[in-house]
């Protein structure tokens, strides 16, 4: 990095500003017009100026160019962390739903004579469901509509609900009819927009998590190297001195930043992708799991009502159970879910056998293995969920303040850069004056 | 100094621009409306002279389908569990029950002996239903408020008649009061009647005029009625009068039933020796009077009509 002090060669004698000692001035007027490429009627303050402004503006876009990408990905990684929960709380929602629907469908089987447990479980799951709502449309503007259109769809299955717990009282065999429009207008009106706001979150958690930059931040500091090395060549062809000590500082500058810069964006952006693969999705299984197994369950209450008549949502009971069975090679074993299943076998052994009184009673009363076992992967379920997506959102959180460090950094040695050239160029000015 | 300066700032510009962007608005599905129901065009019905008439009763229990049934221990019965004083659940007792059930259980008697009723399989279905899980087999026989026509006949069996039954109108108490009582006054109304059955064919002929809405079935159409969603409901006047027990708001005015609708038990084509067994068992409520007992405690309260069980009409030949 030594500035070299050669003499300008008979050549250049006369090039005009690329002096060969400091004080030589422009070439004289009957010179060439340009000797090796080199202009000879150059106006070489105004250059020295020039490459200056370019040198320095160089160093100063590089800065906040890479401080404005670290500062994006920053943002980008605390955006993937809302919208990981907003996705969470979507699918919690729509787990609390199925409970909701799974409690209110099993209650029904016993008339008046409900669990006052389960009972003020309901009324738990639809007051989560809620407060769901509200925290979801405060967290995510976008989705407010949405959200909106959903307050209407749950306050219509609460509706309905109560209509069928209130003629299931009084002995009414309406209230089976309104228990069926709940469960319908539950898929076919509430998941659907559940589904959509999923599916939202889903790609904006993606789009985000997604949001580190190592190549563009690489390609900003290889311009900003390319640009600095052509000043230098600039100055190197007028001053015969090959290296401007300024410049060379600044270049030096911008490769460490840019080197530490990508460093961070790759190692971010690879964390990210095992926040996506892993906690997250784990997250997402668990809520998948939840509502599939509470759909499984009011399914089979549903069944029950049907009295042997109910193949179609047996039917949905072994998609439900599939999508369990799928999700928990993912998350892990259940005992507590096997445990429902031969429960469920039997209730379907019994009530294929005709003795569907015993079926009902094997599945409503609490203390039996269906309605045990279901509760307990249901609380399982909710704890790896609760879990699961607070580790994702942690960690995507995480490195905040070492990015602000990098940020300032940046712009600190940007800064430095900026004057590095300065000072190498006026030491140009200096030597040509 | 200027052009540098600009890019510059152009550039920050952009960037900053497309941090400060905000997302799309989430976009839910909208849902495709519900075609319009038009009533399907109305198939000549296969001519018989009589569609109530039956085969003999017989009490014999050692044809093909009794021993079947037998053989199982079980006596599997389609029957409704909406129709309230027919056949409707019980929240509090936990069981179906109504005029069809003691139907069901008195046809389990006869095969099982006095404890028959134990022996009973009740799977409850639709209107729809009906005649498809007796020709599959699911079901021995099926006892929904189902009628006896020429065009069922050429797809089942159907014993004795056991209720003679018509098809009636239930209006808003408010319509009611200003003298609705008749089809022909539905016009521009919206009536509900369940899809795919006789009722909702009856209506469009005797209601030109009237909006149909189906519904899965009559407890579907009492919903409906509920929510503001139709202004009347048609159907027998046995299920009617149990929608208006469920409703206070519900009235069936007074009114001359537009159709005749004999009530059958449902039996597959094949099991004639079930429909003779079936008709003896008939004979045997009338002759005990336990067909009066059931009407007195099922419908008679609510119909105000002294019940009277149909008379036999054993002229269908046996076949083969």
């Amino acid at each position: 990095m030594s500035q070299t002090a050669t003499q300008p060669g008979p050549s250049q004698a006369g090039v005009s500003g690329a002096a060969a000692s400091p004080g030589t001035r422009t070439a004289p007027v009957d010179q060439p017009e340009s000797v090796s490429g080199v202009h000879l009627r150059e106006d070489v303050p105004a250059l020295l100026n020039r490459w200056q402004l370019i040198a320095v503006v160089t160093c100063v876009l590089f800065g906040v160019l890479v401080a404005l990408l670290q500062s994006l990905s920053w943002q980008a990684n605390g955006r993937a962390a809302d919208n990981a929960q907003q996705l969470v709380r979507v699918q919690e929602l729509q787990s609390s739903l199925f409970r909701a629907d799974a409690l209110a469908s099993n209650a029904f089987l016993v008339g008046g004579l409900e669990s006052p447990a389960q009972r003020a479980e309901y009324d738990a799951a639809l007051e989560q469901v809620q407060r769901d709502i509200t925290d979801a449309a405060r967290a995510q503007p976008a989705d407010a509509d949405a959200l909106a259109q959903l307050n209407v769809a749950v306050a219509a299955y609460a509706t309905d609900v109560a209509r069928a717990r209130d003629n299931n009282r009084l002995g009414l065999p309406v209230g089976a009819a309104y228990l069926t429009d709940a469960g319908q207008g539950l898929r076919a009106d509430v998941v659907p927009i559940l589904t959509a706001l999923v599916d939202a979150n889903t790609d904006r958690v993606v789009t985000e998590i997604g949001g580190q930059h190592p190549w563009l931040i690489l390609a900003v500091g290889v311009l900003a190297l390319l640009v600095l090395w052509w000043v230098n060549r600039q100055l190197a062809a007028r001053f015969r001195r090959r290296i401007n000590l300024g410049v060379a500082a600044a270049a030096v500058g911008v490769l460490v930043i840019t080197l530490i810069g990508v460093g961070y964006a790759a190692v971010r952006d690879s964390n990210n992708s095992d926040v996506a693969d892993g906690s997250l999705q784990r997250a997402f299984d668990g809520a998948q799991t939840r509502t599939a197994a509470n759909d499984a369950k009011a399914n089979e209450a549903r069944r029950l009502i049907q009295r042997g008549s109910g193949q179609a949502f047996e039917d949905a009971w072994i998609v439900a159970g599939a999508t369990v069975d799928e999700n928990l090679t993912r998350t892990g074993y259940s005992d507590a879910w096997n445990s429902y299943v031969d429960a469920h076998n039997e209730i379907v052994a019994l009530d294929e056998g005709g003795d569907w009184d015993a079926a009902v009673a094997l599945a409503t009363d609490p203390a039996e293995q269906s309605t045990r076992a279901l509760t307990a992967f249901d609380a399982d379920s909710r704890e790896l969920v609760t879990d699961a997506s607070l580790a994702a959102t942690q960690d995507l959180r995480n490195g905040g303040p070492t990015a602000l460090l990098l940020i300032l950094l940046t712009l600190v040695v940007a800064g430095a850069a900026a004057g590095a050239v300065t000072a190498g160029i006026n030491q140009r000015r200096k030597e040509f004056s | 100094m200027k052009r540098p300066a600009l890019s510059i700032a152009c550039t920050l510009a952009g960037v900053l621009l497309a941090s400060g962007c905000g997302y799309d608005a989430t976009v839910v599905p909208t849902a495709e409306p519900s075609a319009e129901l038009t009533p399907a065009p109305a198939s000549a019905p296969p001519e018989c002279s009589d569609a109530t008439a039956t085969y003999p009763a017989s009490a014999k229990a050692d044809g093909p389908a009794l021993q079947r049934i037998k053989q199982r221990g079980r006596l599997i019965a389609g029957v409704s569990a909406d129709t309230y004083l027919l056949a409707s659940r019980n929240p509090i007792k936990g069981r179906i029950e109504g005029f069809d059930i003691d139907m069901v259980n008195a046809v389990a008697r006869a095969i099982f002996g006095p404890d028959g009723a134990d022996k009973v399989s009740l799977r409850v279905i639709t209107a729809a239903d009906r005649i498809p899980v007796l020709q599959s087999g699911d079901v021995d026989i099926v006892v929904r408020n189902m009628t006896i026509n020429c065009s069922r006949w050429a797809d089942i069996a159907f014993s004795n008649e056991y209720y003679r039954s018509g098809q009636k109108i239930l209006v808003r108490k408010d319509l009611a009061d200003q003298g609705v009582n008749s089809p022909d006054q539905l016009t521009n109304l919206k009536v509900c009647a369940p899809a795919n059955t006789t009722s909702l064919d009856n209506i469009a002929k005797a209601a030109p005029g009237a909006k149909l809405v189906p519904a899965i079935n009559h407890t579907g159409c009492l919903v409906k009625f509920q929510r503001g969603e139709v202004d009347a409901i048609t159907g027998d006047d046995t299920v009617l009068a149990g929608l208006a027990a469920q409703d206070p708001y519900a009235v069936v005015p007074n009114q001359a039933a537009f159709t005749a609708e004999p009530y059958g038990i449902g039996v597959n084509s094949d099991d004639v020796d079930l429909v003779q067994f079936i008709n003896s068992v008939l004979e045997t409520e009338r002759a005990s009077g336990d067909w009066q007992g059931s009407y007195a405690e099922w419908l008679g309260p609510l119909l105000n009509v002294k019940g009277k069980q149909p008379a036999p009409n054993y002229t269908r030949p046996l076949p083969g």
